[in-house]
């Protein structure tokens, strides 16, 4: 995977949304494909049918969800980065509570709280494993003490 | 390194005969970067071809074996996100002009305001939407072909183009597909044109290397 440098900020906004219009486009059209087959009346020609309709109306609009979520937490993460002047995981944390909140604004300000929480909860899952990942992959890749002394060269031990 | 024996004029001589001959050779553009400090514009210290010194091209450094340009899987979410905010652009205009037409025989007031609104939110998801599953199947059918064929140029842009065309289109019967298609070819193969214009008019505004 070369798809790990991430891109400077303003651009990120952008990049963020295709890959969450990616993710929720694919994985919404494999969800939608399941249940587009079940659902369809029985046969395998319309099972197909259904299946194929069902991913051609539905896999778009999640997609679009998904990217509507991507670009709102990128646009805050790149405001936050500005204000504060640092990049660091209270920065998504930050910006994934207030996507969820202002996502979930047309529906009062109890799910807002909810949707904040969860949002915030979700990206600090994501933080923590991610540090806990850097960390793990950090231990393998620690020097050996390059230089131990030699016991022969040390001055006697007193007594 | 027999031309050190000799002496500055043959040494001068010996230069201007590997370069075919000094001044005339090159043109004022190429030679802009080159500082003359002699008489000839070819000093006798500068042991390289001055058309190697002009800087008005980029010059990145890269590690060997990687591409020039980023790769098809590396601008993916680019261009999916590109197109997707695009689109939302594109159709909250259009639900503007829309909602603007439709009610406009009503009095500016606050029904009027909400269902403009309305309009203008919907048409922008659904644009968005289009142009972003558009982008999608386009970039998806790029990967697989350049994976598939093993190399990377403008048949794959143009494959790809009709592909997500004739896909794009496909729920509307075989007429459907085929103009869709058509229409992806067409605007594939406009950007691959414009891609390489100055490659096929053949006038090359710089001085490239490679």
């Amino acid at each position: 995977m070369e798809e790990f440098a991430r891109e400077p900020c303003p651009w990120r906004i952008v990049d963020d949304c295709g890959g969450a219009f990616t993710m929720g486009a694919i994985g919404g059209g494999v969800f939608q494909a399941v249940k587009g087959f079940r659902n369809a009346p029985a046969g395998v020609a319309h099972r197909l049918k259904g299946s194929a309709n069902a991913v051609r109306i539905r896999a778009p609009q999640i997609g679009g969800s998904f990217a509507v979520w991507g670009g709102l937490f990128s646009t805050i993460d790149c405001g936050l980065v500005r204000l504060r002047g640092k990049e660091d995981p209270w920065n998504s944390i930050t910006s994934g509570a207030l996507t969820g909140a202002v996502l979930a604004a047309r529906s009062g300000p109890l799910t807002m709280v909810g949707s904040a929480m969860m949002g915030g909860i979700l990206l600090a899952l994501i933080e923590g494993f991610g540090i806990l990942l850097t960390r793990y992959t950090a231990q393998q890749f620690q020097n050996p003490m390059p230089f131990t002394d030699d016991p022969s060269q040390l001055p006697p031990k007193n007594v | 390194m027999d031309n050190n024996s000799q002496g500055s004029g043959g040494f001068k001589g010996g230069l201007g005969s590997i370069f075919g001959g000094g001044a005339p050779e090159y043109s004022n553009t190429e030679l802009a970067g080159v500082p003359l400090t002699g008489m000839s514009p070819l000093s006798p210290y500068l042991n390289v071809d001055p058309r190697y010194l002009v800087q008005d091209t980029d010059e990145f450094i890269l590690p060997t074996g990687a591409n020039k340009t980023r790769g098809r899987f590396e601008l993916a979410f680019f261009t999916i996100g590109g197109s997707c905010m695009t689109g939302a652009a594109l159709g909250a205009i259009n639900g503007l002009r829309m909602g603007l037409k439709e009610t406009r025989d009503m009095t500016w007031s606050k029904p009027r305001n909400v269902q403009i609104l309305n309009m203008v939110t919907r048409q922008g998801g659904s644009w968005a939407n289009s142009l972003g599953s558009v982008a999608l199947l386009y970039s998806v059918f790029g990967v697989a072909i350049e994976k598939a064929r093993g190399a990377e140029d403008d048949i794959n842009t143009m494959a790809a183009g009709t592909l997500t065309g004739m896909l794009f289109k496909s729920a509307s019967g075989l007429k459907g597909a085929a103009r869709g298609g058509l229409l992806g070819l067409a605007l594939s193969g406009a950007y691959a044109v414009y891609n390489n214009w100055d490659h096929l008019t053949g006038s090359s505004s710089s001085s490239r290397l490679y």
